[in-house]
C-alpha cells in the first residue's frame, strides 16, 4: 500500500498531516480516499483518544485486542503507547498473551475488563454470562459502551493495519527494542 | 436554488462543471500536464457516466460544462457525447485539432446548431516554433482544421499556452492575425502560461499553480473529484492527488458540496488567476 506523503496530500486530508514530521501510516494510506478519512480519523480520535475514560483502561483494551487479533502494527505502536499511559513493562506482557494476566494484575475492575475485551474480540454472537456479569458489576453502563466501541474500533483497525501491511515507525521500534519489549 | 447554485451564483465555486472524458492521446506534448500519449492508461470516464453527471450537475445549479483529457477526440463517441451535453448546457471541448478527419467532422456538424464551443491549441505563428513542443505536423493540421470547423459554423477557439506569454510580443500579433484569418475572433483566444505539472515539471517548465492561483471548478475524472481541471496531472505515471477533493464522483452534489466546503475555506485575497477558459 503505498503511503501518501505531504506533497500529494489530497485537500481534506492536509488538516490530519502534522506541521512537525511525517503522518501515521493510517493517516497516510487513508489518505488514498480523503472523504472517507476526514470522518474516519475524526472517529477513532474520538473512540480511542480522550474521553471521560482514563487513558491506562483504554490502553487496556487496545492493546488486548490488537493481541488478539494478531496485528503487528497496533501491538507494536500501542505497546509504546500503553507505557506512556501507565501501564507497566509487565502489564504490557500480560496484556501481549506473554504472561498470564491474572498473574500480573490485581486490580479486579482491570481483570473484569481483560476477560470482557477476550469475549468481544474473540466470541461469536454474545459474550459469556459470566464474563458479562463481571463486567457489569466492574463497570457503569456508560463505561461498558464506551470500552466496547473502543474494542469494536481497534478490531477495525486491527484488521486494516494488518491486511494493508502498516508500517511501524522507526521510532517506535527503536523504543520497544530499548524497553526490552520489540 | 441549491446550496451548490447559491455556492457558484456567489463566485465561491465555478459554474463549468469539468469532465476528463480520457488520458490517452495521439500526441506527446511536451507540457503536458497529464503525459498523455498514445499508449498511456487510458483512464477513460465513461460515456453514460459523463452524461449522467452532467444532467445532474445541471440540477444542481452548474451553468456550463468542460470536457478535456487526453484527446477527447480519440473516442469514437465524442461527437455524439458532445451533442448530448450542449443539449443540456452549453458546452466547451478542448482538442488537439489534429484529428478531425472528412468523416469526424461530418459527425460534429450537429454541433452548429448548439451552444458548443471546441477548443483548439496553437501556440506558435510559425509551424517549427509551434510543433518543437506539441510534434510534427501539428500546426499544419491546426490550421487545416480551424476553418473546416468555422466554415461548418462549429464555434471555435484558440488557446495558446506559452512558457511566458509576454516574452513575445510581435509573436503574439502574428498568431493573432492567423486565428482572424482563420474565422476566430479575438475573444475566442485565450493565452496561458504553461503550469508546472505532469511533463511539464520533469521538464523544468511553467509556472507553479496551487490552490491559491487557481480557480475551484469541479472537475470529474474515472479517479475521482478534483479541485480544478489543472489537478488530475500525471507525474512519472502517477496520478497527482494534491488536488484530488473525493473519490466520490457521484452523486455530483456529494464532491460539489465538499468543493463548495474547501473553497470556503480558502483565505480571503486568493488570486485565482489560471483557469483553462
Ligand atoms: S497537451 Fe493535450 S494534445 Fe498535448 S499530449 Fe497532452 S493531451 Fe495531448
Amino acid at each position: 500500500m503505498p503511503l501518501i506523503g505531504v506533497e500529494q496530500a489530497p485537500i481534506l486530508a492536509r488538516p490530519f498531516y502534522p506541521d512537525d514530521g511525517p503522518p501515521s501510516p493510517l493517516t497516510a494510506s487513508l489518505a488514498h480516499v480523503p472523504e472517507v478519512l476526514e470522518v474516519t480519523l475524526p472517529f477513532v480520535g474520538r473512540v480511542l483518544g480522550p474521553t471521560a475514560i482514563d487513558a491506562r483502561t483504554k490502553e487496556i483494551v487496545i492493546l488486548r485486542c490488537s493481541s488478539l487479533m494478531e496485528c503487528r502494527y497496533c501491538v507494536e505502536t500501542h505497546t509504546a503507547v500503553a507505557l506512556d499511559c501507565g501501564l507497566s513493562p509487565g502489564e504490557v506482557r500480560a496484556l501481549r498473551g506473554e504472561e498470564e494476566a491474572e498473574a500480573v494484575f490485581t486490580n479486579p475492575d482491570d481483570l473484569a475488563l481483560i476477560a470482557w475485551v477476550d469475549g468481544v474480540a474473540l466470541g461469536r454472537g454474545a459474550a459469556p454470562d459470566e464474563v458479562t456479569a463481571r463486567a457489569r458489576e466492574a463497570m457503569g453502563h456508560p463505561e461498558l459502551v464506551e470500552l466496547t466501541l473502543v474494542a469494536g474500533a481497534t478490531l477495525m483497525l486491527n484488521r486494516y493495519c494488518s491486511a494493508l501491511g502498516l508500517p511501524t515507525s522507526p521510532m517506535t521500534l527503536a523504543r520497544l527494542a530499548e524497553e526490552g519489549l520489540a | 436554488m441549491t446550496a451548490i447554485a447559491d455556492s457558484i451564483a456567489g463566485g465561491e465555486i465555478g459554474g463549468r462543471l469539468w469532465f476528463y472524458a480520457n488520458y490517452h492521446c495521439n500526441l506527446r506534448c511536451a507540457y503536458c500536464l497529464t503525459e498523455s500519449a498514445p499508449q498511456v492508461n487510458r483512464r477513460e470516464l465513461g460515456r453514460e457516466q459523463i452524461v449522467e453527471r452532467a444532467r445532474e450537475g445541471k440540477e444542481l445549479g452548474f451553468t456550463s460544462l468542460g470536457v478535456t483529457g487526453g484527446e477527447p477526440f480519440v473516442l469514437d463517441y465524442m461527437p455524439e457525447l458532445i451533442a448530448t451535453l450542449g443539449s443540456e448546457l452549453p458546452t466547451l471541448v478542448l482538442s488537439n485539432g489534429t484529428v478531425f478527419n472528412d468523416r469526424r467532422l461530418g459527425e460534429m456538424e450537429p454541433l452548429a446548431e448548439l451552444p458548443v464551443k471546441v477548443q483548439i491549441s496553437l501556440d506558435r505563428p510559425d509551424p517549427d516554433a509551434n510543433d518543437e513542443m506539441r510534434g510534427p505536423e501539428n500546426f499544419r493540421k491546426v490550421v487545416e482544421a480551424v476553418p473546416r470547423l468555422v466554415e461548418r459554423g462549429i464555434g471555435v477557439r484558440i488557446a495558446t499556452t506559452l512558457e511566458d506569454p509576454e516574452a513575445d510580443p510581435h509573436g503574439m500579433e502574428r498568431l493573432c492575425e492567423l486565428h482572424r484569418a482563420m474565422g476566430v475572433p479575438d475573444q475566442d483566444h485565450v493565452v496561458r502560461p504553461i503550469v508546472n505539472r505532469g511533463r511539464a515539471a520533469t521538464n523544468d517548465m511553467g509556472v507553479l499553480a496551487g490552490l491559491e492561483q487557481l480557480e475551484p471548478e469541479l472537475t470529474l475524472t474515472a479517479d475521482g473529484a478534483f479541485y480544478s481541471p489543472f489537478g488530475p496531472t500525471v507525474r512519472g505515471g502517477e496520478l497527482d492527488t494534491d488536488m484530488l477533493v473525493s473519490r466520490t464522483t457521484s452523486p455530483v452534489r456529494e464532491p460539489a458540496k465538499m468543493l463548495a466546503r474547501i473553497a470556503g475555506n480558502r483565505p480571503a485575497g486568493n488570486d485565482a488567476s489560471i483557469g483553462i477558459r
